[in-house]
């Protein structure tokens, strides 16, 4: 007997509903499973880890505070994603945004203090716009893959980064980084460790939705993501389409770097790497590239974070927090699987001559 | 399925939300344990930096015993993550804490600042509080000494260095080295390569096969692995450690020697000035006569009148008779740094950016 | 071809095959015999249900009823695999091979009870042998992308060979063959027969059913019509006449012929395949003037829904020009012509007419959606839109449960309604319309027909490109015949035959001309 995936005649809605359920059961049984294995009381791990993230109005703040850039690389890697266009580099856009402002912050002196943020922001919303449209134009241009030019790219400007706290812009004296912004430039903080970012990012989701959904430039990218070829037919422009919407998810996760570092860092320094870029894809993916789902996305993921230092307060070791998060995140992307497939299974028989 | 999706997270946010907030502490109880929480770069595995700070950690847990309880978060990033950590460590009932890696300085002095009830002890850094202090050692002593057994092991006369970072620490350690090297063989030299990481195994060896492969003949390094000294003795080179005693965990008598931490000397009197409720904010840079620092012992294959220097010069600066940065010093440019009869302070070593005589390299 | 044998027990028996999809009989009660050494030619027009049969014979799909033997063997075929195993293999109309691999790696490709480090230096001794056995001169070591079309046809018999198949199923193998590989073929597959190998050829071409199979069954709309041995078919054109049928033709209510000024003009059109070979397009001119419906007839991939997607703007040409209502178009962009008020109802419903995945109301609105009637400026007019969309739903009797529902769950017929209410709404005086009933019922069918005769009533200009000559017959008032990227003739739709249309069709030039 075999098995395999067949494809649904029709979506059933009862399926849409329960298997993200039962995805997500079997998320947290997998995760039991594995906390027992560590001779850890899972409802308690559960529990300690959601205090972690929400227990108290700190802990909701710090949880905040980490979903301002995951949701902002979410919103950028799903601009690109509508267009089916796979951009799995904004990580590097994100630290272009961050290279943009503190190269403002730290060398455009001239300019008046209170200057220095707003325009180091858009330098550095510019600087991840670009970034991105060299692999949106390579594609258009010559059809080169975009998933490898994404990737490589994250990879040269990672290297860049760090020749830059490193060596060109390092601070005078101390350790690694460049130095600090002047304090009167920093984004300031709203409620506790929440910082005014979060306006950017819940203003941005508004304004990606309307563009997304309510403008003809939204219609065409929906409809080059669902069906290329039928939208050429109907003289949406391809080429063009592709860099734009490169521009504009680059443009989103360089804000997102020229926020986290005006806000939280202040400087260009280790670190810069955080991964964001990459979580991105996951919010994205799981938000069905719904901007406004997108926001609970990544104040789920920031929570699986901020949540994941109770594993280590409670002793178990420190990889359990990546473990934790792998196991509760793969039965979702799996599960959707089964909303349009099903699993038969059957025997191949023979029968005799009539 | 976008419905019936959103519908869950709405859902499971909200029950995430109302159930962490529901479970209130139950006032962890005021019991005469003291909790110490420590923070760590990198899991204590790496067998380097943060594997010693954790040898430090046990033998201060071996000799409180039952009145200290340990909780450590490893691998912790230096962003705002290491505040929200401590945070969480102070909510577990933690009275102090001790972080591991520079970066962690300003998102610790911020907390600090947050809670002046709770105790900070921030290593390698140089802010402060009221409630935090800062800590390190004079781990350049060590290398001086070892640079020593380098210059007298190498028939080449060309010794290499595998830096992880162009910071004050890495540079005043190869600056020591190097002085202890020209010591020895006034023609040496020390050649710095950069690797740009603490801890990453292949690049530290390629590192170290790039310094072998120019003619170096003994590898010294400032790196988390033991990746480059096992790289010079595969070659039949010699290799100085560091951190740990790299010549047991090779198991090579080509490891001439290695310096290397005692936190352990640091966090006991820190814990017991806690427990006696006399703790004071300071800036701690402990040397030969704390014993934050010593060498490993030495390879049989270096010389006895060799190990005889090496611990005669020890006994100077144990006695502040003498120690590295004094005198005239020039950098690898020819430029006098140092007049003869001066010290350099602590101030200037702990900012230091340029290198000594006789290094091969630059900072930037 | 010579006599074979017809004793014994068939190779394959099929009996009562009926197969739906929604909307479609695609199949319906198809009996199909095949003797050893036979080579049985399966003749009919597009959607006559030829590929559904041979798909269910080699297990990409079930039957609803009937049953298969193969040798005398009741067997149920769930996949390939299994169809392999019984020594059946399918060349199909697109290669299945990996471009940048060689032609030994292409054959091990997939194959199941492949040892992890396989063999290569036995595997090419074994191809160069089968290569020798059957004439097909393929070479083991070559890339695949360095082959000849007919050499890659090729190397898919001999995958095919290479894994045991007795029983080999061919799609229109010709098509995409020069006239010299195709005789190549024609002695290969001798070759094979006389090694006790039969085979089934979906076809099109009428003289190579004459010169190439034994056998000749015709499907038309999923039945099976007429079965008979070769020898006894006289000519070329009773042949035909097989295959078009003597359907009752609907009678459409249309207005006198009046044509206007050439809306389209097309000149001296030029299209060359890339990497080179025989252009694609030839040479092709022709006018089509306002208020009339220009047809093309042809085999489908004699250069028809090229010379349609130049025309759109979709595809470059490499000579020649285009005008459209007076205007150069040549080469101008897809959005460009649109502007220029061409309508476009493509070959590919599926891939080129429709985004499946939006609804009914968004595609019904992907070409008005730009103008000032559905959207201000940049933003989108939802309300406005919505009302469109009923409107042309109900205009159009698009059945949809509504108009929010995906397109892709609608039957063919009317997503091909959803794509007619769209472009005829917003005609501006060039329909182009390709095989706009291709695969439709007869009431879509008819639907569509009768649509495309009122724009030609209101005035606007129609070119038709169809397979199916009694449609042009019945709706076109010219009709242009295409072979090999060339015009062979344009007709008097009122005074030509199906004969006439069909030994055109076969790029048999007419006489006396």
């Amino acid at each position: 007997m075999r098995t395999h995936l067949q494809k649904r005649d029709n979506r059933s809605m009862r399926m849409t509903i329960l298997v993200p359920i039962i995805s997500l059961l079997v998320s947290f049984l997998l995760g039991a499973l594995v906390l027992l294995l560590s001779k850890a009381n899972p409802l308690v791990t559960y529990q300690a880890m959601l205090k972690g993230a929400f227990g108290s109005q700190t802990k909701i703040q710090y949880t905040i505070a980490k979903a301002v850039p995951l949701l902002l690389c979410g919103l950028a890697v799903g601009v690109a994603f509508r267009l089916k266009f796979w951009n799995i580099g904004a990580e590097g856009q994100y630290i272009a945004g961050v290279i943009g402002i503190t190269w403002v912050m730290q060398f455009w002196t001239f300019l008046p203090v209170w200057l220095l943020l707003p325009i180091g922001m858009v330098v550095g919303v510019a600087c991840g716009a670009l970034w991105a449209a060299i692999p949106g134009f390579l594609k258009a241009q010559w059809s080169v893959d975009e998933t490898l030019t994404t990737l490589m790219m994250n990879y040269i400007i990672i290297g860049y980064a760090e020749y830059l706290y490193i060596n060109a812009w390092k601070a005078p004296r101390g350790n690694m980084g460049t130095i600090l912004y002047p304090e009167a430039a920093w984004l300031p903080r709203i409620w506790g460790r929440v910082h005014a970012g979060v306006y950017f990012a819940l203003a941005l989701v508004v304004v990606l939705y309307f563009i997304l959904y309510k403008t003809r430039w939204g219609f065409e990218l929906n409809m080059i993501g669902k069906n290329r070829r039928a939208a050429q037919c109907q003289g949406v422009c391809i080429k063009r389409n592709i860099v734009l919407g490169m521009l504009l998810s680059g443009a989103i996760a360089g804000l997102a770097g020229a926020i986290d570092s005006a806000a939280v860092t202040h400087q260009l320094t280790k670190g810069v790497n955080s991964g964001y870029g990459f979580t991105g894809i996951i919010i994205a993916w799981m938000s069905a590239l719904n901007p406004f789902v997108s926001i609970l996305v990544a104040l789920i993921m920031a929570a699986l974070e901020t949540g994941s230092d109770a594993l280590q307060i409670m002793k178990l070791p420190s990889a359990m927090g990546e473990v934790m998060q792998g196991l509760i995140l793969i039965p979702l992307l799996a599960g959707s699987v089964f909303i349009d497939y099903r699993l038969v299974s059957r025997a191949s028989h023979t029968e005799a001559t009539p | 399925m976008k419905r019936g999706i959103v519908l869950l997270l709405i859902v499971l946010l909200v029950s995430m939300v109302a159930f962490g907030q529901g479970s209130k502490d139950k006032a962890s109880a005021a019991d005469a344990v003291l909790k110490v929480g420590v923070i760590y770069i990198s899991p204590p595995g790496d067998m380097g930096y943060s594997y010693m700070h954790d040898q430090g950690t046990i033998a201060m847990e071996q000799h409180f015993g039952d009145k200290v309880e340990v909780i450590r978060m490893e691998d912790i990033p230096e962003n705002e993550s290491s505040e929200r950590v401590m945070e969480n460590l102070i909510d577990a009932g933690c009275k102090i804490i001790f972080a591991n890696s520079y970066n962690y300085q300003q998102y610790m002095q911020n907390v600090a600042k947050r809670h002046p009830n709770v105790y900070f002890e921030h290593c390698s850094g140089y802010l402060d509080n009221p409630n935090m202090s800062n800590y390190f050692g004079r781990m350049y002593q060590m290398r001086y000494l070892s640079g020593m057994i380098a210059a007298r092991m190498s028939a080449s006369g060309k010794i290499g260095y595998v830096g992880a970072y162009n910071t004050p620490e890495v540079v005043r350690g190869i600056n020591a080295f190097t002085l202890g090297v020209r010591a020895i063989n006034p023609k040496a030299t020390v050649t710095v390569v950069w690797t740009n990481t603490w801890f990453d195994p292949s690049l530290e060896r390629q590192g170290a096969i790039a310094l072998l492969d120019q003619g170096c003949d003994v590898i010294a390094q400032h790196q988390d692995t033991t990746e480059p000294a096992k790289a010079a003795v595969e070659r039949g080179k010699y290799a100085i450690g560091y951190n740990a005693d790299f010549g047991k965990i090779v198991g090579d008598e080509r490891v001439l020697v290695s310096p290397m931490w005692n936190w352990g000397n640091y966090m006991i009197p820190t814990i017991q000035s806690v427990l006696d409720g006399t703790w004071k904010s300071q800036s701690y840079w402990g040397g030969l006569e704390d014993e934050m620092i010593h060498l490993s012992p030495i390879s049989p294959l270096v010389p006895a009148d060799m190990v005889k220097a090496v611990e005669a010069k020890q006994q100077e600066m144990h006695d502040k008779k003498w120690d590295v940065f004094w005198g005239e010093i020039r950098d690898n440019t020819g430029a006098v740094r140092q007049k003869s009869g001066e010290k350099m302070s602590d101030e200037a070593m702990l900012t230091i950016d340029w290198f000594v005589e006789g290094v091969i390299g630059s900072v930037y | 071809m010579e006599d074979r044998n017809t004793d014994g027990t068939p190779v394959v028996r099929m009996i009562d095959i009926t197969k739906t999809f929604p909307g479609v009989v695609a199949n319906d009660r198809v009996s199909l015999t095949l003797h050893k050494g036979e080579v049985l030619a399966l003749l009919g027009e597009n959607g006559a249900g030829k590929s559904t049969l041979m798909n269910m014979l080699i297990g990409l799909y079930q039957p609803d009823s009937g049953s298969i033997f193969i040798n005398g063997v009741h067997r149920q075929i769930h996949s390939p695999q299994d169809s392999m195993a019984l020594g059946i293999g399918m060349i199909h109309q697109e290669f299945m091979l990996v471009g940048n691999m060689s032609v030994a790696e292409n054959i091990v490709l997939g194959m199941k009870d492949l040892p992890f480090v396989p063999p290569m230096g036995e595997i090419k001794k074994k191809i160069t042998a089968l290569s020798k056995r059957y004439g097909l001169q393929v070479y083991p070591d070559k890339i695949i992308h360095d082959l000849s079309v007919g050499e890659q046809q090729r190397v898919e018999i001999l995958k095919l060979l290479y894994r045991g198949a007795d029983i080999l199923i061919l799609d229109e193998p010709t098509a995409v063959l020069t006239p010299g590989e195709s005789r190549d073929l024609n002695e290969i597959l001798k070759r094979m027969l006389s090694e006790g190998k039969s085979a089934i050829f979906i076809t099109h071409k009428m003289d190579e059913v004459m010169s190439f199979s034994h056998t000749v069954q015709v499907l038309r709309r999923g039945k099976s019509v007429a079965v008979k041995p070769t020898g006894d078919i006289a000519n070329v054109q009773e042949l035909a006449n097989m295959m078009v049928g003597r359907d009752v033709l609907f009678s459409l209510d249309r207005g006198p012929y009046e044509p206007g000024l050439a809306m389209v003009e097309v000149k001296d059109l030029v299209m060359l395949p890339i990497g080179g070979g025989k252009p694609i397009l030839d040479n092709v001119s022709f006018s089509v003037r306002s208020g009339e419906i220009f047809g093309i007839a042809g085999v489908a991939g004699n250069g028809q829904q090229q010379l349609t997607e130049a025309i759109t703007g979709l595809l470059h040409v490499d000579g020649g020009s285009i005008h459209l209502g007076g205007k150069n178009m040549t080469n101008k962009s897809p959005l460009a012509i649109i502007k220029g008020g061409v309508s476009h109802i493509p070959a590919d419903r599926g891939r080129m007419g429709v985004v499946g995945d939006m609804s009914v109301g968004e595609n019904l609105s992907m070409k008005k959606y730009r103008t000032a009637e559905l959207s201000h400026n940049a933003v989108m007019k939802k309300s406005r839109i919505r009302r469109f969309a009923e409107d042309l739903i109900e205009r159009f009797t698009i059945k949809t449960p509504s108009q929010d529902t995906s397109v892709k769950f609608l039957s063919g017929g009317n997503i091909q309604k959803t794509i007619l209410a769209r472009e005829i709404d917003f005609c501006r005086g060039i329909l182009i319309a390709v095989y706009p009933s291709r695969g439709l019922d007869v009431g879509a069918t008819e639907a569509v027909r009768q649509n495309l005769i009122k724009q030609r009533d209101q005035g606007s200009a129609v070119l038709l490109v169809s397979e199916e000559l009694e449609e042009l017959l019945m709706v076109a008032d010219r009709i242009a015949v295409m072979f090999e990227g060339r015009i062979m003739d344009i007709l008097d739709a009122n005074k030509t035959t199906t004969e006439e249309l069909g030994m055109l069709m076969a790029g048999v030039a007419r006489e006396g001309r």
